[in-house]
């Protein structure tokens, strides 16, 4: 008797999103980066192909962060202050993409003006040829004004804009359908509002194979499973033939894991814990790992030896 | 679910003059209709128009075909006109996707429409009845069924090419038949593993009833919940067309959002 054929049979396909433009393309890019179009689960190579392996972006501030546990000031504490500076390190250490966050246009944090954010965007563009993805300041009030300026600063460059919720996509849509480029979908832990994000951004008329979403992140030992099995059944929705949760998925384990106690505790912590250069990274790195597994498609971090780590674990698990 | 569209019948007085005239663009405005309001088949049937029934069929499949790619299926209740009229169809339509509408279980009507819709590469629709009329029973239901489904699958029909009707009866004629029904999709999907396609003729639940968009509307949704794939109904219904989406919805066939109605829209392009 023959062995029956119990692979799963998926009718969708994650759409394929690609950001940035070289200079062919109409922009400054010196490379591209493409996600997505997986035709199964995760890594399942009988299952369905992995055509395009995971992405890695670092993380860039256009502020120094006050908030960064040693093992990453070790890195970036020279630079840090600079971010056309820090995004020419990061380039160095081997992203694919810069992540550049606005932080210092939030009222709180500096209210830096949208001209100002238009001029680190640009200053970044010229200090690296790396793909980027921008980010307002997560202040919906002030990123309607921020995003519109960034869009347009960067136009041509493909980027990707973070980030369009339920209560304000309009403005940041417009935006990136305006400037030509990509945008994030985000609901945080909430599955049928992240559906519910897409319906309304495509609604505008901003095409869904262009939209990348954004579920949020958490780190391993802070509810892990419950961030996982929200990725797990948007990725299964999509596979399944939802076209509306058919989007690669982009996470940051790196804000998320260096948030934990674990990750940040100094060395007075390492007779329990091990050593602090040691446990960051490692808690990085076990953080994004997980998020691989339930199909994550971009990952932003932030100490390169994780990065490292996580890198080896793709090419393990795509069998390059 | 499958939309089968019930507007291109000749039962209807204005298809029935646009067949007699040859007036293509009655039929395409009624099938783009249907197409907008969610239709995945188109249901053609000539009605009882006079003269020529085979060059009615075909001119009334092709002026569906010219408006949309949708599935056509050929529906007749005389195996003998289907014989004829589904290798002229094919032969017009060679890309088109056919479905045969339909055979009883009865063994002489198997024994033709099954081997025709193999050799021209159609599905088929198996009415839950036999030479004795329509069932009494659910028992008889899921026996006439369950012959057709393993006459078809002998036959080597594919069975997502294969639809069970169990037959609805008006309300104000055959009551009882009505939950006879739900019991009889319930069963037959339990003894077909993988199950083939299930579908009824929804409008006839409310024949020469007052309000038919209610009680039909009720009865997809209770058809459905029982494993309903499928129906013969009015796709520009858009009160129907919209409880069956909340109904898959709440089977969990769709992850819910807001706005899930639009979103089952987009999924299908309309």
């Amino acid at each position: 008797m023959s062995v029956p054929d119990a692979k799963e049979k998926w009718t969708g396909q994650i759409s394929t999103v690609t950001i940035g433009a070289t200079s062919a393309e109409g922009g400054t890019r010196g490379s591209t980066v493409t996600i997505g179009g997986q035709t199964g689960i995760p890594f399942l190579s009988f299952d369905g192909g992995v055509p395009n392996p995971p992405a890695i972006a670092l993380e860039v501030f256009d502020v120094t962060p006050t908030t960064w546990a040693p093992p990453l000031e070790a890195i970036y504490g020279d630079v840090w202050s600079d971010p056309a500076a820090w995004a020419k390190r990061v380039t160095e250490l081997g992203a694919d993409l810069v992540n550049l966050r606005l932080i210092g246009t939030h009222p709180d944090e500096g209210d830096r003006s949208p001209d100002e954010a238009a001029e680190t965007v640009k200053a970044v563009l010229s200090a690296t040829d790396l793909p980027l993805i921008i980010w307002g300041s997560g202040v919906p009030a002030k990123d309607q004004l921020v995003m519109p300026k960034v869009a347009e600063a960067a136009s041509g460059e493909n980027c990707l804009l973070g980030a369009a919720i339920e209560d304000e996509y309009r403005t940041i849509t417009a935006a990136a359908q305006a400037a030509g480029h990509k945008l994030v979908t985000l609901a945080p832990c909430d599955i049928n509002k992240q559906k519910q994000v897409n319906i309304l951004v495509t609604d505008m008329g901003y095409p869904l194979t262009d939209i990348v979403m954004y579920p949020t992140t958490t780190a391993l030992g802070y509810g892990m499973e419950y961030i996982y099995s929200i990725l797990e059944r948007g990725r299964l929705a999509g596979l399944s033939g939802d076209k509306l949760m058919a989007q690669p998925v982009i996470l940051d384990p790196g804000f998320e894991a260096w948030r934990a106690k674990e990750a940040k505790a100094g060395d007075e912590a390492a007779d329990l814990w091990g050593p602090a250069a040691e446990r960051g990274p490692a808690w990085e790195t076990v953080t994004a790992t997980n998020l691989l597994q339930g199909g994550a498609d971009l990952l932003v971090m932030r100490h390169p030896k994780a990065v490292e780590a996580v890198r080896k674990a793709i090419s393990q698990l795509v069998g390059a | 679910m499958q939309i089968f569209s019930e507007r291109i019948n000749g039962m209807y007085r204005d298809v029935r003059s646009a067949i007699k005239e040859r007036n293509k663009e009655v039929v395409q405005a009624h099938v783009k209709e249907q197409v907008a309001g969610g239709a995945d088949v188109i249901d053609v049937n000539i009605g009882p128009v006079k003269g020529d029934p085979v060059g009615n069929f075909v001119w009334l499949a092709q002026t569906v075909q010219e408006a949309t790619d949708k599935t056509i299926s050929v529906d007749s209740a005389k195996p003998k006109l289907l014989l004829e009229v589904v290798p002229k169809v094919r032969e017009a339509l060679p890309d088109t996707k056919l479905v045969i509408n339909s055979s009883t279980a009865a063994a002489d009507n198997m024994e033709k429409l099954i081997p025709l819709a193999f050799e021209q590469n159609c599905g088929i629709i198996g009415l839950c009845m036999d030479q004795e009329g329509v069932p009494g029973s659910v028992e008889k239901r899921v026996e006439c069924g369950a012959t057709f489904m393993m006459m078809a699958m002998e036959a080597g029909i594919a069975v997502e090419n294969i639809y069970l009707d169990p037959i609805v009866l008006p309300v104000n004629v055959g009551a009882q038949q009505l939950p006879n029904v739900l019991e009889a999709i319930r069963q037959l999907s339990v003894v077909n593993d993988p199950p083939p396609g299930f579908i009824i003729g929804l409008s006839n639940v409310s024949t020469k009833c007052l309000k038919n968009n209610l009680l039909n509307r009720t009865y997809l949704v209770m058809c459905l919940a029982a494993g309903l794939t499928a129906a013969i109904m009015d796709a520009a219904d858009a009160e129907l067309v919209e409880a069956a989406v909340t109904t898959e919805l709440l089977m969990n066939k769709h992850l819910y959002s807001d706005d899930f109605v639009k979103a089952w829209r987009i999924q299908k392009g309309i």
